[in-house]
């Protein structure tokens, strides 16, 4: 099982939240085994708040601790005028697999131009983009899909499958738009019915939001799993969503997993 | 015997999904759940209210006390909204559920207010649904729950996803609201909402189907490392205290 939606747990401190304890990528992978997780996709949690190259290199270092299991996304704050190369220098230098942003707590709109610079560096490498969404103003699944559709050649990822209130839009936003992909993670039971029922089941993943408990056991990660389980859904589109489809986008066969 | 007490079911055929009673009590039995509060689904609220109303008192008659209605009406009624409570309360409901995004009203434009002085009168609970932006916010449920002090509010959803964030504030600012636990990871959400001086009293348990996996609800509450006293609460005792 590959969890595509995965936080570095928060540093503490002034700039932290949820009173979230640091723990090591290797209790982590413990917690993972537990799970039946068997690679991470990794974004920061601070760097949501404070982009910055420092930031990138945490994840990076985190996630080198256990390479085999932990795939590192990097996120920049797009308006700064060094984005494009700090976006370089994380999927270049850094090895980092694809980029992560959360639009309305970065303080930007999904298909603003200043997107447009990361996503050309991310096309360079084959890089996916995913986004928080699922939350107006700043995150709407068809925001994502007008972005999505400037830069065919990058595929982007609803890291949310709409949530609550946005997962009919998402369901429109992914079958309208081929290099869109859909991550279920909070999405609600009927809204990932439906979202299997309707969506190109090849461009379907699976995610936790782990790393925003406290506790390095996570208890609700372990909820959502259950529930991706138990969801009355072929075998067949479980296993591509599960695995196989993140697998793809990763590249994972190449170098790691 | 620890009761367990559903507050929050949608009975009937809905958008994307749907439960007949039927399939209610066997998921019930399945899980352990005693009570369900059961309200007629989506477009019942929006526009066939009395079809909804006599839809779940006929489900609640043939349940043997294990559903309890609630009553449904449209804000913009008016006068016509009060006659159909009425009909309903004639009928055995025994709670009023609002659901802003749904029925196309703002929770704070004077609209709902003789249907929660209505429900109060009777001695129901209001369960409104929260969590969808711009008009259905816990933040804005706590304002009309400190407008009407004699009335019980249950906040739906607890304003999941991103109004969770609003969730405490809103119990803090009204003494008369109550979290709904649906959708709510206790580690992250719940953990928080009932940190004294708030407490695990102002927490009420519901599975919220057919839009949830009730089974991942339901077993929420025996993973949150809880006293039993408070596990109890949660799980029926307070929302049995709410009710006539
Ligand atoms: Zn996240």
């Amino acid at each position: 099982m590959i969890d595509f939606h995965v936080h570095k747990p928060s540093e503490g401190g002034e700039g932290g939240r949820y009173d979230s304890r640091p723990y090591t990528a290797a209790d982590y992978v413990a917690v993972m085994d537990e799970l039946g997780i068997d690679v991470s996709v990794v974004f920061t949690l601070d760097g949501l708040w404070h982009p910055s190259p420092a930031e990138n290199d945490r994840v990076a270092a985190w996630v080198a601790e256990a390479p085999d299991r932990l795939v590192a996304f990097g996120t920049v704050d797009p308006r700064l005028p060094d984005a494009a190369a700090e976006t370089e220098r994380c999927l270049g230098e850094l090895g980092m697999r694809g980029l992560k942003f959360h639009p309305w707590i970065q303080a930007f709109c999904p298909h603003e131009a200043c997107m447009d610079p990361i996503a050309e560096v991310a096309a360079a490498h084959g890089a996916p983009i995913l986004f928080h969404d699922g939350t107006p103003p700043y995150s709407t699944p068809l925001q994502i899909a007008a972005l999505a559709r400037r830069h065919p050649d990058v595929p982007m990822v609803l890291g949310h499958g709409g949530l609550q209130d946005h997962w009919r839009e998402a369901i429109a936003a992914v079958t309208g738009t081929p290099n869109l992909w859909i991550c279920l993670c909070g999405t609600p039971n009927a809204g990932m019915r439906a979202v299997v029922a309707r969506c190109p089941s090849q461009r379907l993943l699976f995610g936790t939001d782990a790393g925003l408990g406290a506790a390095v056991s996570q208890p609700f990660a372990a909820e959502r799993i259950a529930e991706v389980e138990q969801l009355e859904i072929e075998e067949e589109v479980r296993a591509a969503m599960l695995d196989g489809n993140a697998r793809a986008l990763l590249r994972l066969e190449e170098q790691v997993g | 015997m620890t009761l367990v007490f559903d507050a929050h079911v949608r009975l009937g055929v809905g958008r994307d999904a749907s439960l007949t009673a039927g399939e209610l009590l066997a998921a019930m039995d399945r899980l352990g759940i005693d009570r369900a509060l059961i309200s007629p689904q989506e477009r019942c609220l929006a526009v066939d209210h009395r079809d909804g109303n006599a839809f779940v008192a006929e489900a609640a008659r043939r349940s043997g006390d294990r559903l309890l209605p609630y009553a449904v009406a449209s804000p913009w009624r008016g006068r016509g909204a009060l006659d159909e409570l009425a009909r309903a309360a004639d009928d055995g409901a025994v709670a009023l559920a609002l659901d802003p995004a749904v029925q196309g009203f703002d929770l704070l434009d004077g609209q709902a207010d003789p249907l929660v002085e209505a429900a109060a009168a009777r001695g129901w609970p209001i369960y409104v649904r929260t969590g969808t932006p711009s008009f259905a916010l816990p933040l804005q449920l706590a304002e009309l729950a400190v407008r009407h002090p004699q009335a019980s509010f249950v906040m739906g959803k607890s304003g999941a996803t991103d109004f969770w964030i609003d969730a405490r504030p809103a119990l803090e600012r009204a003494p008369n609201l109550y979290a709904d636990t649906a959708y709510a990871p206790w580690d992250v959400v719940l953990a928080g909402l009932a940190a004294p001086p708030i407490g695990w009293g102002r927490l009420v348990f519901s599975t919220d189907m057919p839009n949830s996996a009730p089974a991942i609800e339901r077993a929420r509450h025996d993973a949150w490392p809880l006293g039993d006293e408070a596990r109890a609460a949660i799980l029926g005792g307070t929302l049995q205290r709410l009710l006539p």
